[in-house]
């Protein structure tokens, strides 16, 4: 064998120790919470903590309209950007890439001052409207891979020419989108939501500084008082951060729509 | 009047004017070809005539109507575009069907219309496929159906044959013309190929620099090209430098050879130059060959191409390309060696800017 073979098989090999050891050092300390045996005792006390079912839930939910609204931000401008303002390009990658330069709580300071109680707009003056901002800022959070994915999604199908095809044979706008073109990027979609998921799942700083009851602060506050059970979370952070990313491969593996290419 | 009508039309984009000043008039059922290469402004006619671009000038009319005001889904238009496009999440049934379910039709009249389309590109059979179970020429076929299945009032082709090979390219062809023929649809179809317009239309539109250089049938453009660019662009014509030698007579002089026009040579006087037209295929080498006129020079090359020998003679520093078909008789003319082109007078055309 090549040296530099091997030495690649080193490199992995180093990789996949940093990065597996402390997972299953994790997972193994996860299951000793009765003494001198293993047991799943970790799980059963979070999966039967009542708190945990409504952080989880909630993230859950607030994931689900981050996802909706989001791609119906997303899904629009990036169809607009391709079909009629090519030259805002540079710009709107520009805006989608601000989020992973800004500092979330940077971001929720921002929001914090803007719509709080007193302001104009007084998104934090209730429960529905603090929980509506935190969607917003999930957005905000999530904007820079949602419209990456939409955006290659689209770059595979002929976008201009699909348009066209529908228009001419009558369609209007809400034919021509929902019908011809939201189809086509859906494993785009699925993609970016998938990863929209696993995102808001684990966020902590905006769910905290906005002080709404999400798994992420769960998760802190589970860490700071509790011994086994925050390895058991961290596992169940992690099978869910998978089976997203899971997910995403299965979407884009089986995807069936491919285009219809010259 | 004229079942689509052109009038004035102008386009710029920018600074640019890509559509100067173009005028046009189809009658209802016939095959029109825009022919020209690319940046011609060809494509950018059909647009106008689809309403994806608007004129910057002049109008479109189609069945007396002005289409300038009404948008792309409002003008009952069929279009085939070269990349197909055709909707991947949609099978060929859902494909075909479309312009009918946008249109509100009822269920049991789309799939009459659907099948009869099928039936008519002969892949009925392929209804629950996807675009992409299809082969190109398959996908070019379903959209000619899916453009067709709404009844168009005029059929716009933008070059969708470029994308195919070339044996499917000829069947294709000669399949859209039957179908056209057929439905006795208007079509307006733009290619840049020639033998493609020269086989199919009932008339060519040859555009260059955005505007019709000529309009005429297939013949009248191969035979009577009404410019030089016509008389480049249109086959392989030989282009001949020659000189004026007395108008009156309609004589000019090429190399040593001094040939009489049927053309009238004009206003030039003796000793001014002009250029002259003469395709390969006109004309004979041999000795008995029938023909008034001649010209003598020297075989620079000559190649065997299956059906067709093509020699190059030098004739006064005009490197003419000669056609002439295989026959198993034939003598190929070596190089070096002087020989007499035969032709009539009238195989020579004045080529005009």
């Amino acid at each position: 064998m090549k040296t530099s073979k091997i030495l690649a098989w080193i490199a992995i090999a180093i990789g996949l120790i940093y990065f597996f050891v402390p997972l299953i050092g994790t997972f193994e300390f996860s299951l000793r919470m009765r003494r001198g045996e293993y047991s799943l005792d970790a799980y059963q006390s979070v999966f039967s903590d009542m708190q945990f079912r409504e952080t989880f839930g909630f993230s859950m939910l607030m994931a689900l309209f981050t996802i909706i609204f989001g791609m119906l931000l997303v899904v629009p401008t990036a169809y607009w950007v391709r079909l009629r303002l090519p030259q805002m390009r540079p710009v709107v990658e520009f805006i989608t890439l601000m989020p992973l330069v800004i500092p979330a709580i940077v971001i929720v300071f921002g929001y914090l001052r803007l719509y709080n109680s007193s302001s104009w707009l007084p998104f934090t003056g209730s429960t529905q409207g603090t929980n509506a901002l935190l969607v917003l800022s999930y957005i905000t959070l999530s904007l820079p891979y949602m419209y990456r994915s939409v955006d290659t999604a689209m770059r595979a199908i002929d976008v201009r020419t699909l348009t066209e095809a529908a228009e001419i044979l009558g369609a209007k706008w809400p034919t021509i989108m929902f019908r011809c073109i939201f189809p086509n990027v859906m494993s785009g979609v699925l993609s970016g939501a998938f990863i929209t998921f696993a995102i808001v799942m684990g966020e902590f700083t905006m769910a905290a500084l906005l002080n709404r009851p999400a798994f992420g602060p769960y998760l802190q506050l589970v860490g700071a008082n509790k011994a086994y059970e925050p390895s058991a979370l961290a596992i169940i952070a992690f099978a869910v951060t998978w089976l997203s990313m899971g997910l995403i491969q299965l979407v884009s593996r089986f995807s069936k729509l491919a285009p219809s290419r010259p | 009047m004229s079942f689509l009508v052109l009038e004035n039309i102008k386009k710029s984009f920018g600074q640019v004017q890509v559509v100067k000043d173009f005028n046009m008039a189809i009658e209802k059922g016939e095959f029109v070809s825009f022919l020209g290469p690319s940046g011609c402004g060809k494509t950018t006619v059909l647009r106008m005539i689809a309403g994806f671009e608007a004129p910057s000038d002049g109008t479109v009319v189609i069945n007396g109507k002005n289409q300038n005001r009404l948008k792309t889904n409002q003008r009952n238009i069929g279009m085939v575009f070269q990349a197909y496009a055709l909707f991947p999440n949609m099978n060929v049934f859902d494909n075909v069907a479309f312009g009918l379910k946008v249109a509100g039709k009822p269920k049991s009249e789309i799939e009459t219309r659907v099948k009869e389309m099928l039936e008519l590109i002969h892949l009925e059979h392929l209804a629950d496929r996807y675009p992409y179970q299809l082969s190109g020429g398959q996908q070019q076929r379903v959209a000619l159906a899916r453009a067709l299945a709404p009844k168009p009032q005029v059929l716009l082709l933008d070059e969708p044959l470029s994308a195919l090979d070339a044996k499917i390219r000829v069947s294709l062809r000669e399949e859209i013309r039957q179908i056209q023929s057929r439905l006795g649809i208007t079509t307006v179809f733009v290619t840049h190929d020639q033998e493609e317009a020269l086989s199919i239309s009932d008339r060519i539109v040859v555009m260059n620099a955005g505007r019709a250089d000529q309009i005429g049938t297939p013949s009248e453009i191969y035979n009577r090209p009404a410019t030089r660019f016509v008389a480049s662009f249109v086959g392989t014509l030989n282009i001949i430098e020659a000189a004026v030698v007395d108008p009156a007579a309609n004589t000019i002089k090429v190399g040593e050879n001094v040939v009489k026009l049927r053309e009238p040579v004009g206003a030039l006087k003796g000793g001014d130059k002009l250029s002259i037209a003469l395709r390969p295929e006109a004309g004979s080498l041999s000795d008995n060959a029938k023909g008034d006129t001649s010209l003598t020079g020297k075989v620079t090359s000559s190649h065997f191409l299956g059906s067709v020998i093509r020699t190059k003679i030098d004739v006064g520093g005009n490197q003419i390309s000669f056609d002439m078909f295989n026959a198993p008789d034939a003598v190929m003319p070596q190089a070096g060696e002087t020989v007499t082109l035969r032709f009539n007078a009238s195989d020579f055309l004045i080529v005009r800017e």
